[in-house]
Order: C-alpha cells, then sequence, then structure tokens
C-alpha cells in the first residue's frame, strides 16, 4: 500500500486498468474536489495488482476501499490476494441501480465482507411546488466556527460512521465556512442543523437531525422550509437515507423526494465486529 | 445508436443540458453520473475512453463530450 501524493497518480492509476478493458469495473467514482482534499491530508492510499488498482481511504479507525477492475475475474482473483483485507478494519460501498441483473455484490460477499446497511437515493425535483417558510416558523441560522464541535458531536451521536460517511472535524469547519450548515439553537444548544452542499442548479442534503429532547416541536420542518425557501433556483434536491429507516423514509416523502433506484450497499469485513 | 444527448437526457431527465455550458459546474452531472455516462458512451459508441480523459474537463457540454469521443475513435 503506498501513499497516494498526486491527483495525476490516481488518474495513471486509472489509465493503466481502464485502456482495453470493455468489461472494466469500479466502485470508485471520484470528484476531483474531494480526492485532492484526501491527498492533501495524506488519506489515500494505493495498491496496484495486475489489471486491477485499489484505493484505501481512512475514516477514523477505519478503511474505505475502493477498486478499479478490468474485469470481473481480475476483481475477484486481486481482491482476496490483498493483504490489508485480511488485517484491517475495511468498508467498501457499492453503488447499484435496483434490479440491476449483474451487479457485483456477490462477488464482495464472496470474498468476505458482509451486508452492513443499505441506503436509497432520493430525489425531488426543484421545480416541484416546495413547501415555503411559515410565519411562525423558528428561523434557522448559519453555523458558525463557535458550533462545529457541537455539530461534529451531534453527527457522531446519531449518524452511522461506517454507513454514512461522517465528515471529519476540518470538513465540518469547512462546510461551516462555505454556510453548508443550517442550525436552529434552543437557548444556548443547538437543537437542530441541517448540512448541505449546493453546486450550481444541484443540491444535496447531507445530514437533517433534531435532537431527540427537541422532537415534536417542529424545529425539523423549519429547517427543511428555510432550506428550500434558499434554494428557488435550484433544480434537483438529492439525499441518501438509510433504506430502512421507515420514518425518515415517510418524512422525506412528505417533502416531495421519492427513490430514484440508486442504492448504496455498505459491506464490512470480518474486522469489523457485529 | 443513441445520440448524446439522448444519453445524457436518460441519466438526468430534469435538466436542458442543450440550455448549459458547463454540466459540471451546473450541477447537472456528478462523479457516479460521470462514470455512469463513460460506460454507457464506451457501450453505445463502441470505443473505450481512457482512464486520463475521465476527467471533468470531457464532460462539460455536448462540444466537449463530443471531443472526447471522436479522440476515442468514435464515428459520430
Amino acid at each position: 500500500m503506498q501513499r497516494v501524493d498526486t491527483i495525476g497518480a490516481v488518474f495513471a492509476a486509472l489509465q493503466q486498468v481502464k485502456t482495453d478493458a470493455p468489461a472494466y469495473c469500479a466502485n470508485f467514482f471520484p470528484a476531483p474536489q474531494k480526492l485532492e482534499r484526501w491527498i492533501d491530508q495524506g488519506e489515500l492510499f494505493l495498491e496496484f495488482s495486475p489489471g486491477a488498482v485499489f484505493f484505501f481511504k481512512m475514516d477514523r479507525e477505519f478503511w474505505r476501499i475502493y477498486f478499479c477492475a478490468a474485469n470481473r475475474d481480475v476483481l475477484r482473483r486481486q481482491f482476496m490476494s490483498l493483504t490489508a483485507v485480511k488485517t484491517e478494519p475495511m468498508v467498501i460501498d457499492m453503488l447499484e441501480y435496483e434490479s440491476t441483473p449483474d451487479g457485483l455484490l456477490p462477488l464482495i460477499e464472496s470474498i468476505g465482507f458482509r451486508r452492513y446497511a443499505k441506503l436509497c437515493r432520493l430525489t425531488c425535483p426543484g421545480s416541484a411546488h416546495l413547501p415555503s417558510s411559515r410565519s411562525d416558523d423558528r428561523q434557522p441560522v448559519y453555523a458558525v466556527q463557535e458550533d462545529v464541535p457541537g455539530i461534529f458531536e451531534m453527527l457522531g451521536c446519531y449518524f452511522d460512521r461506517y454507513a454514512e460517511q461522517l465528515p471529519k472535524l476540518s470538513e465540518v469547519e469547512m462546510a461551516v465556512e462555505n454556510r453548508q450548515v443550517s442550525i436552529l439553537k434552543h437557548d444556548q444548544t443547538i437543537a437542530g442543523l441541517l448540512f448541505f452542499e449546493t453546486q450550481g442548479a444541484a443540491s444535496t442534503i447531507r445530514y437533517w437531525l433534531v435532537a431527540e429532547k427537541f422532537r415534536a416541536l417542529h424545529y425539523g420542518s423549519a429547517l427543511m422550509r428555510a432550506y428550500f425557501a434558499a434554494h428557488g433556483a435550484t433544480r434537483r434536491f438529492t439525499l441518501w437515507a438509510m433504506a430502512d429507516n421507515d420514518l425518515a423514509l415517510q418524512k422525506y416523502r412528505h417533502y416531495g423526494f421519492t427513490p430514484d433506484r440508486l442504492t448504496d450497499h455498505v459491506l464490512v469485513n470480518e474486522r469489523i465486529p457485529e | 445508436m443513441k445520440t448524446v444527448a439522448e444519453i445524457l437526457k436518460e441519466i438526468r431527465p430534469e435538466f436542458d443540458f442543450a440550455a448549459s455550458k458547463d454540466y459540471i459546474a451546473n450541477g447537472m452531472l456528478d462523479s457516479f453520473d460521470v462514470m455512469t455516462l463513460v460506460s454507457t458512451l464506451d457501450k453505445n459508441f463502441d470505443i473505450s475512453i481512457q482512464g486520463v480523459d475521465i476527467v471533468p474537463e470531457n464532460f462539460r457540454n455536448l462540444e466537449t463530450i463530443g471531443a472526447l469521443l471522436r479522440k476515442s475513435g468514435a464515428k459520430l
């Protein structure tokens, strides 16, 4: 496993694997800005095998593993030969459209990973009739840097670190700096938050949360309505939700979100306890 | 054989791709969409887009995608 020092090394690795590989398969869909951040922070490593390359991204006390392979046979063979998979806690995300007949999940399971969680992507067109803020809504504000520790702690308490790609402290700081976290406070405590990323005409809700003791006070709906009100020009809203969280799915449906068939199967290896 | 515009419409039906000059900056294609697009273009045009060409610059609009297809040997 070697540390990745430049984004060029990533593309060179992809090039080596993808050239003349019509059955190319991958779970690695790198957005350049995100890649640059991982590289700058020394969190990205790679391992070459003939016909395949594996990327390892440090995430708290475990690794997220990504692969690109010339075909499935190569993937299975080279995956099984990776020492790190046997010695380190690993998580793998497999994005697939529902009912894809020839998905890669069985292959990943056959090399020692077990299913841990399933998330589904929901989208909402910006042209839909979106709920607007009500006059009696509490008005959220954008978080400031002094809110960062509280936001970080809440995310860690309420979301799953293996399945929900929790941000590091520095990522929360950056999101706050970019006004991508709106919060509602009850006295001096953060009661709820909505953490989002907007690029051009698309916006993704990453986390929407009201702390347990402040539920039923309509803080969640106030956050959501304010978010929609601030995104009048957005054409597409997206979020990921745990597929078995019926209550959350019901709430998202209420705001016009519907599943778009893309799922994220999160699998973990035996180094991650049951 | 489908056109690039038809393929884009299948991937993201909610956007008007003809009206944008920068699909990436406008948030119309994310990184997963780009990989889906690459895979679909490979099959549709019977080509293999090179790994080094899977960069945002090549997927900004119909013109840049067309140039990428020509570079990759597609018969347009």
